[in-house]
């Protein structure tokens, strides 16, 4: 069991370090970014400066090579010679370059070498430059555009939390209601109920959240407006005034009231998604175990039907459901991208297609890192759960 | 299957042909029609397909005419043209919306298509070849599957969106797929083929995967089949065999999947471009009417749901379709 969890730990490690490493080259030769802006000021003023491009590529690492820039924002080293007994080696080891072009570099001994670069940047360069203190501290760069020179992780601990409670509510209620639905339909099967709920659930895992939130701003919070009903907001996670809803009365703009019932929306698309998806899945996972053997056996011993559904059928349903769940961690963090962006919820989600469209590559690359992480995080647990809930298996 | 037919004299001179024996496909087809919502939806399916290949004919405005007096009018508003009427209203800039919903229909579902065939191509091919040779090509391609499914793709997906979206120098395509794209589209080859085939090439590339897995699992239970065994001691090489005693085997779980293929090819879109991610404005899709008739919800209520109906209907026909196919095909896989 030790030697397998550090094996997959350490896979874990190598995976998230690959994904980290092709999004950030991806990004890297990705126009936008930094200079995107500055090349804009630089067509539309009369003034040219060429100090401010030079300027910006040093203060976002731009001059300097691929390699030592990602090592840099992964573990906030290079940052200068290697001092070794008060002696710096290595300081004139070429690590970018500034401007293209040619030049000659005299060095101090005498040597002449001709190199592909104009301003070429040496490791010597980097001391006294900002750097961040790479991922293990849990610093991710700073955001360029979005929160301008505020470190990414100050981004995220402003938006997770709107997250947390709405991926957290919304899962909750998920299993909550999935379970029991899909264990009834299960053990009802053909009865009403089973058709109702299957056909119900097929329509909801077909339908897009995309449209199902749509409809729930058009429905609950704009006709329940008109019609002065109580009605939900249409968005964010905060009112910016007071605001009075019928029935209910004022409501305090960001008092506890005021954000729960901002989540009220997206928590019940939300919910409706996972609830259609779900419940298909305990049914057929129940349907499957309602045809063993052992659940005959039980049946024969004469155990009442209740004793035979929770404790011999259900038990062994819900194994599957765990693998299911694996899933659930890294989505607690990202949040569901499209839902957030259609009730311009200020959650992660939403801060990622952001930083897409504004392109503030740090905040994305920190994104896409955290929620890999997750992921892995998530099979191993499930891995692990699995184990525990079901005996036979066994990790190897 | 043999078809028996026999014909017998009788006192009046004329053959008299018996019963014949039902096809595989003929059962099916009596089982699929027995499905009604299938049905309803392949109807659906079909009347939208015909309307979005008949769009030049059918569509009273030309695409991207811009009315600017005329924004955000109600259905049925008489247009400036004489004899004309917006028939859906106009859009943000003053667009016919219907004209634009016919075109983006195009659009959206010829992207559906595509990507939903090449991927299942893609994973046939690459599930076959894995499932029959073992060995390293299997390794190699379990590993990437255990990758793909351990990556958060759709983030992934939309930074390569964006990114390719914005370099256009970063993944040239070649000319005849942008030909390709922008014949069957109708859209300008040099300004909107590249974010039509880089929205394409995304997708495909996270979607393969799916099919890739149930070839393979298909191919490792048929090859061990006795009937191939006899094949290939009557001299069927390899690919006789993959091609004429696999692929056909493999073929009743495919179908199925290539059609719930169509419905998650046409969310990919729809929500790639939702996202402004996608496929951009002025080229219309119903992912970007989407978005931008979302953005003027609060004054204009109705109008997301001009670009919204048509998607659930794809959506859920594709699903429906899928369905009676699964029970139609096999009913064992009935849920």
């Amino acid at each position: 069991m030790t030697t397998y969890l550090i094996r997959r730990l350490f896979v874990i490690v190598v995976m998230a370090f690959i994904v980290a490493f092709v999004s950030f080259v991806l990004l890297s030769i990705a126009p936008g970014g930094p200079l995107q802006e500055v090349y804009a000021l630089q067509s539309t003023t009369m003034r040219k400066d060429p100090d401010l491009i030079e300027r910006t590529m040093k203060r976002y690492d731009l001059d300097i090579f691929l390699i030592p820039r990602f090592m840099r924002w992964l573990m906030g080293h290079p940052r200068g010679p290697i001092e070794i007994g008060g002696q710096k080696f290595f300081s004139d080891l070429q690590i970018g370059c500034l401007k293209e072009g040619r030049a000659q570099l005299v060095y101090p001994d005498g040597r002449v070498v001709e190199v592909d670069c104009e301003k070429p940047v040496f490791l010597k360069d980097l001391e006294g430059r900002p750097v961040s203190n790479g991922i293990l501290m849990l610093d991710f760069g700073r955001s360029t555009q979005i929160l301008r020179e505020q470190p990414v992780m100050r981004l995220f601990e402003s938006r997770i939390v709107n997250t947390l409670l709405l991926m957290g509510i919304s899962t909750f209620l998920s299993i909550m209601i999935a379970v029991p639905i899909g264990i009834i339909s299960a053990v009802k099967q053909y009865s009403r109920f089973d058709y109702t709920v299957t056909t119900l659930a097929f329509i909801g895992s077909g339908m897009p959240t995309l449209f199902m939130g749509i409809m729930g701003i058009l429905i609950f919070a704009i006709l329940f407006k008109e019609a002065g009903l109580p009605y939900l907001p249409a968005g964010t996670a905060e009112s910016p005034r007071d605001t009075f809803i019928p029935v209910f009365g004022m409501v305090k703009a960001g008092s506890f009231f005021d954000r729960l019932w901002h989540l009220v929306l997206p928590v019940m698309i939300l919910t409706i998604f996972n609830l259609a998806q779900w419940s298909r899945f305990i049914r057929s996972s129940m349907l499957e175990v309602l045809r063993q053997d052992y659940v005959r056996t039980a049946r024969a011993k004469g155990l009442i039907e209740r004793v035979v559904i929770v404790k011999h059928a259900m038990r062994n349903a819900l194994i599957p459901f765990v693998t299911l769940l694996a899933g659930v961690l890294p989505a607690l963090f990202g949040g569901a991208i499209i839902t957030e962006s259609v009730f311009n919820y200020p959650g992660m989600g939403r801060l990622f297609v952001a930083s897409l469209t504004a392109g503030d590559y740090n905040v994305a690359i920190g994104f896409i890192l955290i929620s890999t992480f997750l992921v892995l995080i998530g099979y191993l647990l499930s891995d692990v759960l699995y184990t525990v809930v079901d005996p036979r298996i066994r990790l190897s | 299957m043999a078809t028996a037919t026999a014909s017998v004299d009788t006192a009046v001179g004329k053959p008299v042909v018996l019963a014949k024996p039902e096809g595989q496909w003929t059962i099916v087809l009596r089982r699929f029609r027995r499905h009604r919502l299938a049905i309803v939806s392949l109807t659906v399916i079909v009347a939208i397909f015909i309307a979005s290949l008949i769009t030049p004919l059918i569509a009273p405005f030309p695409r991207d005419a811009v009315n600017p007096t005329l924004r955000f009018s109600l259905p049925m508003t008489p247009s400036a043209e004489p004899g004309k009427i917006h028939v859906l209203g106009t859009d943000h800039v003053g667009r016919d919306t219907f004209t634009r919903l016919l075109y983006a229909a195009r659009i959206t579902l010829s992207v559906a298509v595509i990507v939903a065939t090449l991927s299942t191509l893609v994973g046939m091919a690459v599930g076959a070849l894995a499932g029959y040779y073992r060995g390293v090509i299997d390794a190699a391609l379990m590993r990437i599957l255990e990758f793909m499914s351990a990556i958060p793709t759709f983030p992934i997906l939309l930074i390569l969106a964006s990114v390719l979206n914005q370099d256009p120098k970063l993944l040239p395509f070649p000319d005849f797929l942008v030909n390709f794209v922008s014949a069957i589209m109708l859209i300008d080859p040099q300004k909107e083929s590249r974010s039509v085939l880089v929205v394409i090439f995304v997708i495909t590339l996270f979607g393969w995967t799916g099919a890739a897995r149930l070839m393979r699992g298909m191919v490792l239970s048929v090859r061990e089949r006795d009937f191939i065994e006899s094949a290939r001691s009557l001299g069927a090489n390899n690919w006789w065999i993959i091609l004429r005693h696999v692929v056909p085997n493999a073929f009743p779980p495919l179908i199925v999947a290539y059609t719930l293929a169509l419905a998650d090819g046409l969310t990919a879109e729809v929500a790639l471009s939702f996202l402004g991610l996608g496929i951009t404005d002025p080229t219309p899709t119903w992912g970007n009417m989407l978005n931008f008739s979302t953005q003027f919800m609060l004054t204009h209520p109705w109008a997301p749901l001009i670009p919204g109906i048509p998607v659930v209907l794809c959506s859920l026909a594709f699903n429906f379709i899928g369905d009676g196919l699964r029970d139609a095909l096999d009913p064992r896989l009935k849920m």
